[in-house]
């Protein structure tokens, strides 16, 4: 398994898949080796994923995967991360850099293109001395890598696309390079792996990529740390609580949020609205909240930690997801986990699969208002949707897609090319 | 040796759809029907649905002089938009009526589950689709069925005491018991009131299971059908099939043969000189209770359980009604036709329907014409309407008597 992130440290949705998703491969007995790069300031000695004495179950289709041994983690030094562009990449280094005052032992490359191939080299390094199967890359930083070992070995790649280039950059300033990589990731892999069929229509739309190549695997709950519920009295002081959470980006749709709001002041004006998270659209956001003279219904809680997301979640009578785009979106099921029913941007994927929840389109800030209100006015759609929600959530355990995945391995295992 | 008699009792309804109906539009918007909406399903459900098998039907009546009989059970919902939108339609189940092989029976005229909640509603809903019939076929009808075939001991005996000679209900294996379908029953605590109980599975067969490829009998012929029908000869008097009208041509499309299949049926079994086709009502003057149901809880006709979960299963579907009809005696004091006729609309079973939540099992049949994305749209445009009706409602009243459709006092919406 190929990643660039893995809890604790992560930046985003495709960190949360991979732990998700291994933790349940590995309970179904299958052996994974994940492979990853890592900042230099970071510490991995905490890490515990091996979690000793969960029982194990034998692998009924995919018997070529052979069982036994917990999952291990390897890091390849890298300055590799979540949402790198080359840009960002080049002040990283250079802060880099000086932190370390030219000490050039290290290995980092000085720019983004030269630094996936050296994580494609070393991740090949290590997949020489390793046995196995299958190699299942995720986004466009591990597919060299993919490749790369896949040429090394001549074992089958599966890519998995949890982004595409197209979706970060909100349409058509893709970055040339991260797309040649991602195109590359497709053409030479096996089987990709996507998030949705919104993203597999992006695949196939602007990369070209072999449709009969393609399975959709949706992706499942997160698993959520505390038990108990939060009920930030002292917050509300009676009132009911609108929730935005994620980055405040353009990607996300904040401001289609605020506009919603103020649809839903006019007609209940005790409603507070909080936006929890950090982003580049953020002071923009703030802005647009005074202006339409808004700021004393408004709570801007910035950075949040998953603890904190999860009181948020609790305390919340409704989130909204406004996404303008959203290859998949997991964060909805962390309200519903927490019992807050769920408006959703149809522009999601996983409007794919969620059934309890009310849908919109992002730009639609009258339905928008409109579901939000019928959620704080009728008392049992409330009810039924949190109770329907929690029980939808709960029971979209990593099992599934993680059987998915066994199930495409043994596809091109089966294929006669080991 | 007892030959069977075969009762098809076809159900033919469309529900006064209600149109997107934001919060927005409370207080602003008194027009609460989707007009575009319900005329072209009237139109894609003429075309090909009632016109083709209305025609076939009228076919095989002649066809077969006297010994092809159905009964049709026509809500008045559906009737008003046959008069508004499909006049053809209405034109055209007139003259099956004027055959004397066909048989209207009497329910609610808006399709509602009034008898549940009011009964002075039942019984003025029973009236009107009764002088409907009686108006546009000329029939006295005597047989009553209940929407979605809901049904109860103590439903039988309000039914009994309204002078009807019988009722139908869903032949459900709880009420059975092992018994057979094919005879005429009669209910715990009453006295002359004959129940009529669908087979279900002979009649499932046509409606839900004709086009199954993956059913063992499939492709499913007349010949075939007609076959399992005169197994039962000696054992039953009757074989009630008991069915959605939108089965032909709707439901199973015309490329899977069904009108063929109907076209050969009645030829097919009355090869055998002792078959013949009856009309409920001649089901229920010819043949004598054979034993007593006790049927003490509501059973219907409706998935595989079989009883009112489909409209009242969860907290939507009874917040909504409980509100709507804790209107009736408001909206009946306001003596304004329009008014009361309106709010009969909206005790139309389907909206109730549309909010059902168990769809994992059974969402197939719960999505043909539900005009939602979600139960939850579908009790949100509910309650909306129900909101904006009960402002008009309101501002009839003297103040004193004011009623609030809100289930969450907290959050008091802007007038």
């Amino acid at each position: 398994m190929l990643g660039w992130e893995f809890p604790p440290f992560f930046a985003g949705g495709a960190g949360i898949v991979c732990n998700e998703l291994t933790r349940a491969l590995n309970r179904t007995g299958a052996d994974v080796t994940f492979i990853m790069p890592s900042g230099p300031e970071e510490i991995y000695e905490n890490l515990n994923i091996d979690e000793p004495g969960k029982p194990r179950f034998r692998i009924l289709i995919a018997n070529n995967i052979y069982p036994g041994k917990p999952t291990k983690v390897y890091k390849v030094d890298s300055l590799l991360q979540a949402y790198t562009t080359s840009e960002q990449y080049e002040h990283t280094y250079n802060r880099h850099m000086q932190k370390r005052k030219g000490k050039h032992g290290a290995l980092y490359g000085r720019n983004l293109k030269e630094e996936v191939m050296r994580f494609a080299e070393k991740a090949r390094e290590i997949a020489l001395m390793e046995d196995f199967d299958v190699i299942h890359a995720h986004d466009w930083t591990t597919f060299l890598a993919g490749i790369e070992i896949k040429k090394a070995t001549g074992k089958p790649l599966v890519v998995q696309v949890h982004i595409t280039e197209f979706d970060k950059t909100g349409g058509d300033h893709a970055d040339p390079f991260i797309y040649s990589i991602e195109k590359r990731g497709m053409d030479e892999s096996d089987r990709i792996i996507t998030v949705s069929n919104k993203l597999k229509d992006t695949c196939i739309n602007r990369y070209f990529a072999d449709p009969a190549k393609i399975r959709v695997v949706h992706n499942a709950a997160t698993t959520m740390r505390s038990k108990e519920d939060y009920d930030g009295a002292h917050i509300k002081a009676g009132d009911k609580v609108v929730l935005f959470a994620g980055r405040v980006t353009l990607q996300k749709g904040p401001d289609y949020f605020v506009y919603a709001a103020k649809k839903v002041l006019d007609q209940a004006p005790n409603t507070k609205f909080v936006i929890a998270g950090n982003g580049d659209m953020l002071p923009q956001v703030i802005n647009l909240v005074a202006d339409l003279g808004l700021s004393k219904n408004f709570i801007f809680t910035g950075f949040y930690t998953r603890e904190e997301g999860e009181k948020l979640f609790s305390l919340a009578d409704v989130f909204v997801m406004p996404s303008v785009s959203e290859p998949f979106g997991l964060v909805p099921y962390e309200a519903q986990i927490k019992r807050t029913p769920t408006i959703i941007s149809k522009q999601s994927g996983i409007s794919e699969v969620l059934r309890h929840a009310l849908k919109v389109d992002f730009w639609d800030v009258d339905e928008m208002a409109h579901k939000i209100l019928a959620l704080l006015h009728y008392s049992s759609l409330h009810n039924e949707l949190k109770h329907n929600g929690y029980e939808e959530a709960r029971n979209a355990t990593w099992d599934v897609p993680a059987g998915k995945c066994l199930g495409i391995y043994n596809e091109i295992i089966g294929r006669g090319e080991i | 040796m007892k030959m069977v008699k075969i009762c098809f009792y076809f159900q033919v309804h469309q529900p006064h759809r209600l149109k997107k109906y934001s919060i927005f539009s409370i207080g602003k918007d008194n027009d609460y029907f989707d007009h575009k909406k319900n005329k072209e399903v009237m139109h894609k459900i003429t075309r090909k649905n009632y016109i083709p098998m209305n025609n076939l039907l009228l076919h095989l009546i002649k066809k077969h002089k006297g010994k092809f009989k159905v009964s049709f059970s026509i809500t008045g919902t559906a009737m008003e938009q046959f008069e508004e939108y499909a006049p053809e339609v209405l034109e055209s189940f007139k003259e099956l009526a004027r055959t004397d092989c066909v048989e209207f029976l009497n329910e609610t005229y808006h399709h509602s589950l009034s008898y549940l909640y009011s009964k002075e509603e039942f019984k003025e809903q029973l009236e009107m689709h009764r002088k409907m019939i009686k108006k546009h076929f000329k029939q006295e009808p005597k047989v009553f069925r209940n929407t979605e075939l809901v049904f109860s001991n103590e439903l039988a005996k309000y039914v009994e005491d309204l002078g009807y000679k019988g009722i139908i209900a869903e032949g459900a294996d709880h009420i059975l018991q092992g018994r057979n379908p094919g005879h005429v029953y009669r209910a715990v605590s009453t006295e002359k009131i004959k129940v009529l109980l669908k087979n279900y599975k002979l009649s499932d067969d046509i409606a839900f299971r004709f086009s199954n490829k993956g059913w063992e009998e499939h492709p499913l012929t007349a010949e075939k059908y007609a076959t399992w029908i005169n197994s039962h000869n000696g054992t039953s008097e009757l074989i009630n099939l008991f069915m959605d009208y939108e089965t032909f041509g709707e439901h199973q499309w015309e490329d899977t043969g069904i009108f063929t299949f109907m076209k050969q049926l009645p030829e097919e079994l009355l090869k055998h000189p002792d078959n013949s086709f009856v009309t409920v009502s001649e089901a229920v003057m010819q043949h004598e209770p054979r034993d007593v149901i006790d049927n003490h809880n509501f059973t219907s006709w409706a998935d595989i359980e079989r009883d009112l979960t489909a409209w009242l299963g969860n907290s939507l579907q009874n917040s909504a009604k409980q509100e709507l009809y804790n209107m009736e005696k408001h909206v009946k004091k306001t003596r304004n036709k329009e008014l009361i006729n309106t709010w009969r609309k909206m005790t139309t079973s389907d909206h109730f329907y549309y909010m059902c939540t168990k769809w994992f099992n059974d969402g197939d049949v719960h999505k043909y014409f539900n005009p939602y994305e979600s139960p939850y749209e579908a009790f949100i445009t509910f309650m909306n309407v129900l909101n904006d009706f009960s402002r008009r409602i309101q501002r009839k009243k003297p103040a004193e008597e004011q009623i609030i459709v809100n289930d969450t006092p907290s959050i008091i919406l802007a007038q």
